[in-house]
C-alpha cells in the first residue's frame, strides 16, 4: 500500500525545494555575471574617470581653465556614458532575477503537483489509526486510509519544519 | 481763465493723479509685503489658494493634515494654514503652531516624499474636499464624516511612510523574524515530546492529547519568559485594514492572535513530524534487527 520510503522522498523534495529558494539570490546573481559579459568594460570607465579627476586636481582652474574646462567636459561625458551602463545592467539583473524567480516557482509548482499526483491514493506512511484519532480522516486526506498520513497533510508538515529548520540555521 | 491758471489748474490736477497713482502703488506695496515673505519663506502655494477660495468660498472650511495635532478635530477648522507671517490670522495660527514650511511636502515628519505623488497626494487632500459640502447645519455629521475620513488618511500616510523607511530593511520580501526563547523551547519540547509519546505512550492514547496538555502548559509558562518586543510589521494589508476603518488596536489584537496560532501550528508540524519520523526510525531499526 504505502511506499516504504514514499515519506523520505516527499521530505527529501521539500527540502531541497526550500534550499533553492533560500539559493535564489545568489543563483541570480550568478547568471547574471554570465550573461553580463561587459563587466571590465564598467571598471575600466570608473577607473578612467579617477584618474581623469585626479588629475583635474592638480590643475589649477584659474591658470589652465581652457583645460580644466576641457576636462570636465570629459569627465561628465564618461560619467554619463558609466551611468548608462549601470543602468543597463541593474536592468538586465533585474530581469535575470525575475527569470530565475519564475523558472523555480513553476519547476517547484510541477514537483509538487507531480508528488500529489503520484501519491493521491497512497498514503506516504501508516500508523495505527487509533494513535492519530480523532483526525486521522483529516490527516489521511486524500487517501482514505485508515491511519495512513495523506501526501497532503506531508507536504504541508514537511515544509513548515524544513522552512523552521532552514531558517535557524541561515 | 488765462492759460497760466489753466495750466496751473493742469499740473495740479496732472499733481493729485501722480500722487494718487503714488499711493495706489504705496497700498499695493504695503499689501504685496506678506505675499513677498511668504513666497521667501515658500507659503506661495497656499497663499493664493487660501486666497482664491476663501473669494469663492468664504464659510467653506479648509483641513490641513497636521500630524502634530494633539487635539481633536473641531468643527471649527475653517483655518487655511497660515504662514508665520499673517499676522490677522492669529486665531488660526494655533492650529497649526508645530507645523514648519519644511513640513508641507512629507506627511510624516521623519519620512522622505516619495517622489512626486506624495506631494500629488497631499496636494489632492489639503484642497477642499469639493463633493463635501458643509453645511451649517448644527448636527455636523458629515463633517465628522470628513474629519474621520481624514484623520484615516492621515493614518494610511504615516503608514505609507513607515513602509518607506522599512522597505530598505526587508531584503527581498522576506520576513527575518528571529527565533525568541520562548520559541526555540516550545519547539524542543514538541520533538522531546514526540519522541516520549512514540516510545512509551501512542500505544496507550492519541498522541495528539499530550500535545494539547503540552500547549496548555505552554501557555501558562509563556508569562516566565522574557517577552521579545516585535516590531509591528507594517504591511499592504494593515493599511489596508486601516483605510477600510478598523481600528488599530483590533487590528494588533488580529495579528497577536495569528501570531500564536502559527506557533501552536508550528509546535503541531514539528511534534508530529518527531512523531512519524522516530516510527519510521523504530521500523527500520525493527526490520534490521534479526
Amino acid at each position: 500500500m504505502a511506499a516504504s520510503y514514499a515519506w523520505f522522498l516527499v521530505l527529501g523534495s521539500v527540502f531541497l525545494v526550500n534550499l533553492m529558494k533560500t539559493l535564489l539570490p545568489s543563483i541570480s546573481s550568478f547568471f547574471s555575471r554570465l550573461v553580463q559579459k561587459d563587466a571590465e568594460q564598467e571598471s575600466e570607465m570608473r577607473s578612467e574617470v579617477q584618474e581623469m579627476k585626479k588629475e583635474q586636481l592638480s590643475i589649477s582652474m584659474m591658470d589652465e581653465f581652457a583645460r580644466y574646462a576641457r576636462l570636465e567636459r570629459k569627465i561628465n561625458k564618461m560619467t554619463d556614458k558609466l551611468k548608462t551602463h549601470v543602468k543597463s545592467r541593474t536592468a538586465g539583473q533585474a530581469k535575470m532575477k525575475w527569470v530565475v524567480n519564475i523558472v523555480f516557482y513553476i519547476l517547484q509548482a510541477a514537483l509538487m503537483v507531480s508528488l500529489i499526483w503520484k501519491y493521491y491514493a497512497d498514503p506516504v506512511t501508516v500508523v495505527p489509526s487509533k494513535w492519530i484519532a480523532p483526525v486521522e480522516r483529516l490527516v489521511a486526506f486524500p487517501t482514505g486510509v485508515a491511519g495512513g498520513v495523506g501526501i497532503t497533510c506531508w507536504l504541508v508538515v514537511c515544509n513548515k519544519v524544513v522552512s523552521l529548520g532552514l531558517h535557524a540555521v541561515s | 481763465m488765462e492759460p497760466g491758471e489753466a495750466s496751473e489748474a493742469e499740473a495740479a490736477g496732472s499733481v493729485s493723479a501722480a500722487q494718487r497713482r503714488a499711493e495706489i502703488r504705496r497700498r499695493k506695496l504695503l499689501m504685496n509685503s506678506e505675499d513677498r515673505m511668504n513666497r521667501i519663506t515658500g507659503f506661495t502655494k497656499i497663499e493664493p489658494e487660501i486666497k482664491a477660495a476663501a473669494l469663492r468660498r468664504p464659510t467653506e472650511p479648509r483641513f490641513h493634515l497636521d500630524l502634530d495635532r494633539t487635539e481633536p478635530w473641531s468643527s471649527s477648522s475653517s483655518s487655511p494654514r497660515p504662514s508665520p507671517f499673517l499676522s490677522e490670522a492669529s486665531g488660526l495660527v494655533s492650529r497649526s503652531r508645530g507645523a514648519t514650511p519644511e513640513r508641507r511636502g512629507s506627511p510624516v515628519p521623519d519620512s522622505e516624499p516619495l517622489g512626486g505623488s506624495l506631494e500629488d497626494d497631499i496636494g489632492g487632500i489639503r484642497p477642499k474636499p469639493r463633493g463635501e459640502r458643509v453645511s451649517d447645519d448644527p448636527s455636523g455629521s458629515p463633517r465628522r464624516g470628513l474629519q474621520k475620513y481624514l484623520s484615516r488618511f492621515d493614518d494610511a500616510m504615516k503608514l505609507r511612510g513607515q513602509m518607506a523607511n522599512e522597505k530598505p530593511d526587508q531584503d527581498g520580501g522576506s520576513e527575518p523574524e528571529e527565533f525568541d526563547p520562548f520559541i526555540i523551547f516550545r519547539l524542543t519540547g514538541s520533538i522531546l515530546l514526540a519522541v516520549f509519546v512514540r516510545v512509551f505512550v501512542c500505544t496507550f492514547l492519541s498522541i495528539f492529547a499530550p500535545f494539547l496538555t503540552l500547549e496548555l502548559a505552554y501557555m501558562g509558562l509563556s508569562k516566565y519568559f522574557p517577552k521579545v518586543d516585535k516590531k509591528p510589521q507594517t504591511t499592504v494589508l494593515t493599511a489596508a485594514l486601516l483605510l477600510s476603518g478598523i481600528p488599530a488596536e483590533v487590528i494588533n489584537r488580529s495579528m497577536d492572535t495569528y501570531r500564536r496560532m502559527g506557533d501552536v501550528f508550528a509546535d503541531l508540524c514539528a511534534y508530529f513530524f518527531t512523531f512519524i519520523l522516530s516510527h519510521e526510525i523504530l521500523l527500520f531499526i525493527g526490520s534490521e534487527t534479526p
